[in-house]
């Protein structure tokens, strides 16, 4: 869990993309903040300021809005096409007693004895959705796979997860299992029709017919 | 053998643009690493078959690949020495329409070199520029 860090930000009144493109233009990231049946407030925080709250994997911070401060939570973050570019971060205001829906990485630790006698390790869980205080969203959810043979798996329901964190995906959801190798078929089969069957063609008799 | 659509509504298309960038599929869904592509065009099935025999062949049953695009525009094309008119030509290889930015492979349950090297070999056969990427923390 990261400490409430504080971010400083403008409000901005120009909306719309040609405004945020030249606030980007200017080291600035449009945002916004809301929640709490509050007006919405358009701001604008420094880039080098959020990357740097990015980095410490901060999830709660406080926002300087107007000369108030007000507390948190990075709801969204959109990237650009490439994934690389901040281009505008939503926060959601919350109260330090709420609790909160979010999701965190499931984080594995050590290494799969199964893994080691050949098997290959199969994630189909990356993130999970959870339920837990606003100031105590854990920075992710670790699970141990020292003792993880071939054909063993972990369930959602064996998860340790941290105190008052609530977890909201299906308990017999699979996290993380062992499988035995299978190699990737390298020359698939040359059976098979060369062409796909066209769901529209007409019918041989109706041509006949005309 | 290359992949192509079991079913489809008509055997012949339209050629279209490839306009803009990935909205969607642009992520790491599945696995811990992907290729990301940073041009746009046409990726035909044979290409990306042969980008999964190379991951085929360099894993050996180690990890897992994920193929994140599918052939579902047949390409059509007249043949040499045939005069203008007659109609469009006739389907001669299926394609997947690629924006820049989508994830074409992901691999999982490999270290991070291994799936570098896995991912820069298939890299080599794909017709665009492309990047080694790895998933987004929440």
């Amino acid at each position: 869990m990261a400490e409430a860090l504080v971010l400083k930000s403008e409000v901005r009144n120009g909306l719309g993309g040609r405004d945020s493109a030249r606030l980007r233009k200017n080291g600035r990231i449009p945002a916004v903040v809301y929640g709490h049946k509050e007006t919405p407030a358009n701001i604008s925080v420094s880039k080098d300021d959020l990357t740097s709250i990015l980095r410490q994997h901060a999830r709660t911070l406080s926002v300087e809005v107007g000369g108030k401060n007000e507390t948190v939570l990075i709801q969204e973050i959109q990237h650009d096409y490439l994934g690389s570019t901040v281009l505008h971060v939503d926060f959601r205001r919350v109260s330090a007693d709420e609790r909160v829906r979010t999701t965190v990485d499931i984080e594995l630790k050590g290494i799969a004895p199964g893994v080691i006698s050949g098997g290959v390790l199969d994630q189909p869980l990356h993130k999970i959705h959870i339920e837990c205080p606003a100031m105590a969203i854990p920075e992710s959810i670790r699970v141990k796979i020292d003792a993880l043979v071939i054909g063993q798996v972990i369930h959602v329901k064996e998860l340790d997860l941290p105190a008052g964190v609530t977890v909201l995906e299906d308990a017999d959801a699979v996290v993380v299992q062992v499988k035995t190798a299978q190699a990737l078929e390298v020359v698939a089969g040359a059976e098979g029709a060369n062409e796909p069957e066209v769901i529209t063609k007409k019918k041989e008799k109706a041509t006949d017919e005309e | 053998m290359p992949q192509m659509p079991k079913r489809v509504k008509f055997r012949k298309v339209q050629r279209g643009r490839v306009r803009g960038v990935a909205s969607r599929g642009n992520t790491v869904a599945f696995g811990e690493y992907g290729l990301q592509v940073l041009e746009g065009g046409w990726l035909s099935a044979e290409a990306l078959e042969a980008g999964r025999v190379t991951v085929a062949q360099f894993m050996r049953g180690e990890g897992r690949l994920y193929i994140r695009v599918f052939p579902h525009k047949s390409i059509t094309s007249i043949p040499a020495e045939t005069r203008m008119g007659k109609g469009k030509g006739e389907p001669e290889y299926w394609a997947a329409v690629i924006k820049p930015g989508m994830i074409l492979f992901e691999v999982g349950g490999l270290p991070e070199q291994s799936a570098r090297d896995c991912l820069a070999r298939v890299a080599y056969k794909m017709p665009f520029r492309c990047r080694f990427v790895k998933r987004q923390a929440s």
